[in-house]
């Protein structure tokens, strides 16, 4: 079971009654939804309130999920609804709106959210980029590579094997070391 | 360093079997400390990838969940309510066919009570004469006019019971009981030729 059949079992004891799996599964993909949502609105209260509303819809619907699709590309549909049906209440669209919604979510441009900013989020955010940047740097190459390949790249273990020359457990291992070791630097600024 | 953190690090990677995925599912959502931990390694690889927001919401999470807990109760009632509804599924689907005949039958009942609360008699203040019939009303003038001929001769025994007896010597009474007996059975409640249920008038037979 990975993340996508992680994700399917929280939804099953979500549609149980679970709400802390719930919780989980906001905690995972609630970056996500507000970058989708952020090219839609430009306004950063906004963005938060229908990233809540998106959330909360899913939350209703999510008895009638039935799994033919991943959970996060439905959870994205209905934000990006939710966003439409926002802009369509309030007539307006957004100025940097120029991406058709189904390819929101591929979207790699920036996202309009600058202009409304909280400085304290800002400043926490900077912090949290400018730190793990930081300690990535400060890895030792094989734990810099092997995360590098994964989370840049996007290789499987297998794959990740094979370039680095090495066991899929020194991958495993080694990929878990160098998260442990930049968590420690990440920790202190998220308490 | 945990070995429960580095089984979170392979599930977040969709590399896991299904024991340790099913270990790591059950303590994360014991475990809040865990929950944390796995949004921050989310969050590295959104760092790495240029995809965490310009600024994070760290209120985000608590906020959509506060919502979620206050709506919580109405979602179990309506997953309580879809829950039974499943449930006798199978029963309700072979009940289903006998739900018109219920109705047709509840319509009758329904149809006959309010046949038989209909007024037999016109009460005080109605306007009986609009429903009374043209027969109805020739028999109300026959009986407000004095009867003509021979008074007839009519015992009444009551120590055998509450029925009046026709003597057998007075065929032209029987006849004209008869008549009237008729005639009122066919009209009353103002239903011509249809004779009312569990509405009988008669005299004793065992007449002398």
């Amino acid at each position: 079971m990975g993340s996508n059949l992680l994700d399917a079992e929280l939804v099953k004891r979500v549609q149980a009654g679970d709400t802390a799996a719930y919780d989980v599964l906001v905690q995972k993909y609630q970056h996500k939804v507000v970058n989708l949502v952020g090219r839609f609105v430009s306004d950063q209260a906004e963005c938060y309130d229908i990233t809540q509303d998106a959330f909360i819809k899913a939350y209703r619907a999510i008895g009638n999920f039935r799994g033919d699709s991943q959970f996060y590309t439905w959870l994205y549909r209905i934000a990006a609804n939710t966003a439409k049906n926002y802009l369509a209440s309030r007539a307006r669209k957004s100025p940097n709106n120029t991406v058709d919604v189904e390819d929101a979510e591929h979207f790699e441009g920036e996202s309009g959210l600058k202009e409304y900013a909280n400085p304290e989020n800002l400043l926490l955010t900077e912090e949290i980029k400018q730190t793990i940047f930081a300690a990535i740097e400060a890895l030792p190459d094989d734990l810099k590579s092997a995360i590098t390949l994964r989370e840049i790249e996007g290789l499987s273990y297998e794959e990740i094997a094979e370039v680095m020359d090495c066991p899929i457990g020194t991958v495993r291992s080694r990929i878990f070391r160098a998260r442990d070791v930049i968590d420690k630097e990440l920790r202190p600024l998220l308490e | 360093m945990s070995e429960l953190d580095e089984k979170l690090s392979v599930v977040l990677d969709q590399y896991s079997d299904d024991e340790h995925s099913e270990a790591v599912l059950n303590e994360l959502l014991d475990d809040v400390n865990l929950q944390y931990k796995m949004r921050r390694y989310q969050m590295i690889g959104e760092v790495m990838r240029h995809e965490l927001p310009d600024q994070i919401n760290p209120d985000l999470t608590h906020r959509i969940m506060s919502q979620i807990r206050q709506i919580e109760p109405e979602q179990s009632s309506a997953a309580i309510t879809k829950t039974s509804a499943q449930g006798f599924t199978l029963p309700w689907a072979l009940l289903k066919p006998f739900a018109g005949i219920a109705v047709a039958v509840s319509v009758a009942v329904v149809s006959i009570s309010l046949w038989q609360t209909l007024p037999v008699n016109p009460q005080p203040g109605d306007d009986g004469e609009q429903l009374v019939s043209v027969e109805q009303q020739k028999i109300k003038v026959l009986a407000s006019q004095p009867m003509q001929g021979n008074p007839v001769t009519v015992s009444s025994n009551l120590g055998g019971g509450t029925r009046w007896i026709v003597k057998q010597d007075t065929p032209a009474l029987q006849q004209k009981l008869n008549g009237y007996l008729v005639n009122h059975t066919e009209y009353s409640n103002s239903m011509q030729g249809l004779i009312p249920q569990a509405r009988v008038a008669g005299y004793d037979a065992e007449q002398q």
